[in-house]
């Protein structure tokens, strides 16, 4: 076997013509500077700002219904509460923005711009997630409400059986929303983390230890939500 | 006038180390229109870092750290994610805009089945930064960057005694 002289490759690397031709020109560099960011700090950003803006939209519509059903006084008192928690949200998640990690200035290090994205998705961003997925229960509710007023001009007393439907359909939307939500993100997230693993070998075991904790977490999560389910159901065959 | 001058700077000094940016894209991708993606997404970090570059360094060693941080931290979207319409993931085929020497060819066929961190590593080892400026790029010891640097020249040397 022919030994591989690294070094001599090294030379050949760094004289090799076709990387100092000039292909960009200055107009084509322009170009790119209108451009949009597909850097996963400006995914965070997206995804803060979108809802913001849907929950603006809920929280709008929810003024219309207390507008709508302005003599029915818990109706309108609910509507209040989920204002009330949409400004609180919006401002979360306003909040959350200006957490985010800035593009590394003059001297970027590798690890510490890792670090920085994983932690903040790991200690901020999760969290928004899971307060994102409130605007689509809050929407699927505010729908459910137009719906009555439109067809039936009131809100009819509702039966058990309607609480569990709605109770459901309310649960299976902040659910389905958060969990596709940090699907997506989780798969680009773990990217970061494997580059991480691979520069510092330390940093395995403070990210295993968060990767237990985390599925701690979601396991006591998924089991209540099994229990709530279980619950309805049980009701459900019970009294029926 | 002060931001058009500002944009003058940066484009002529871009335009001036744009082989940083070739290299850089050429080892990270491995097709055109990742190439491309990430040729756009280094040239917008830059510019969003430009104004705070206060020029103690060469802009040449600034542009190479910005622009392996892009590499490194650019991630995949899931598949179902991707809008495969307006680039599609054409096969990266050096011969469409390099003409590379055999050597050059082995050398990129080797690299390209490291990791993303051994990447950068061996990119500025070719290059010849010193294991300090290594060592500050990507945020390990000076004697991390000897032990990381002896196991990847071995496992390179391995799979390119294997390529030819």
């Amino acid at each position: 076997m022919k030994p591989i002289d690294l070094d001599s490759m090294k030379t050949t690397w760094k004289n090799e013509r076709n990387f100092q031709e000039h292909r960009l020109s200055e107009a084509d560099i322009e170009k790119f500077l209108s451009a949009k960011s597909k850097d996963i700090g400006q995914l965070f950003r997206s995804g803060l700002l979108i809802d913001i803006v849907l929950k603006s939209v809920v929280g709008i519509s929810f003024v219309g219904i207390m507008m709508l059903f302005r003599t029915n006084l818990p109706v309108v008192l609910i509507s209040s509460g989920i204002l009330l928690l949409l400004l609180w949200t919006v401002r979360y998640q306003w909040l959350t923005i200006g957490k985010i990690p800035e593009a590394p200035a003059s001297h970027p290090v590798i690890r510490t711009t890792l670090e920085d994205k994983i932690n903040f998705y790991h200690q901020h961003y999760i969290k928004s997630l899971y307060v994102g997925a409130l605007s689509n229960s809050l929407l699927i509710l505010s729908g459910m409400l137009y719906y009555f007023y439109f067809k039936y001009g009131e809100l009819r007393p509702f039966l058990w059986d309607d609480y569990l439907v709605l109770g459901a359909v309310i649960v299976l939307g902040f659910v389905l929303g958060a969990a596709v939500q940090i699907a997506q993100h989780k798969f680009q997230v773990k990217q970061l983390e494997s580059c991480l693993r691979e520069i510092d070998e330390d940093a395995i075991s403070s990210l295993t230890i968060r990767e237990q904790r985390n599925k701690k977490a979601r396991m006591i999560l998924i089991f209540l939500l099994a229990l709530v389910c279980g619950l309805l159901i049980l009701a459900f065959f019970i009294f029926r | 006038m002060t931001h058009e001058r500002t944009t003058g700077d940066f484009l002529e000094l871009v335009h001036r180390h744009q082989s940083i940016i070739h290299k850089i894209c050429f080892i990270y991708s491995e097709n055109r229109s990742d190439r491309e993606d990430l040729q756009q997404e280094i040239i917008l970090q830059l510019w969003k870092s430009f104004s705070s570059f206060q020029g103690n360094a060469a802009f040449s060693t600034w542009m190479y750290r910005v622009a392996l941080n892009t590499a490194i931290n650019k991630t995949r979207r899931p598949g179902l994610l991707i809008d495969r319409s307006s680039s599609p993931d054409l096969p990266y085929d050096p011969s469409d805009s390099y003409q590379f020497s055999e050597e050059i060819e082995i050398l990129y066929q080797a690299i390209s089945q490291l990791k993303k961190v051994e990447k950068a590593i061996i990119l500025l080892w070719l290059e010849e930064k010193s294991y300090e400026e290594i060592s500050e790029a990507i945020g390990i010891t000076v004697k991390n960057v000897s032990v990381k640097l002896v196991r990847i020249r071995t496992r390179l040397a391995e799979i390119i005694n294997k390529l030819q």
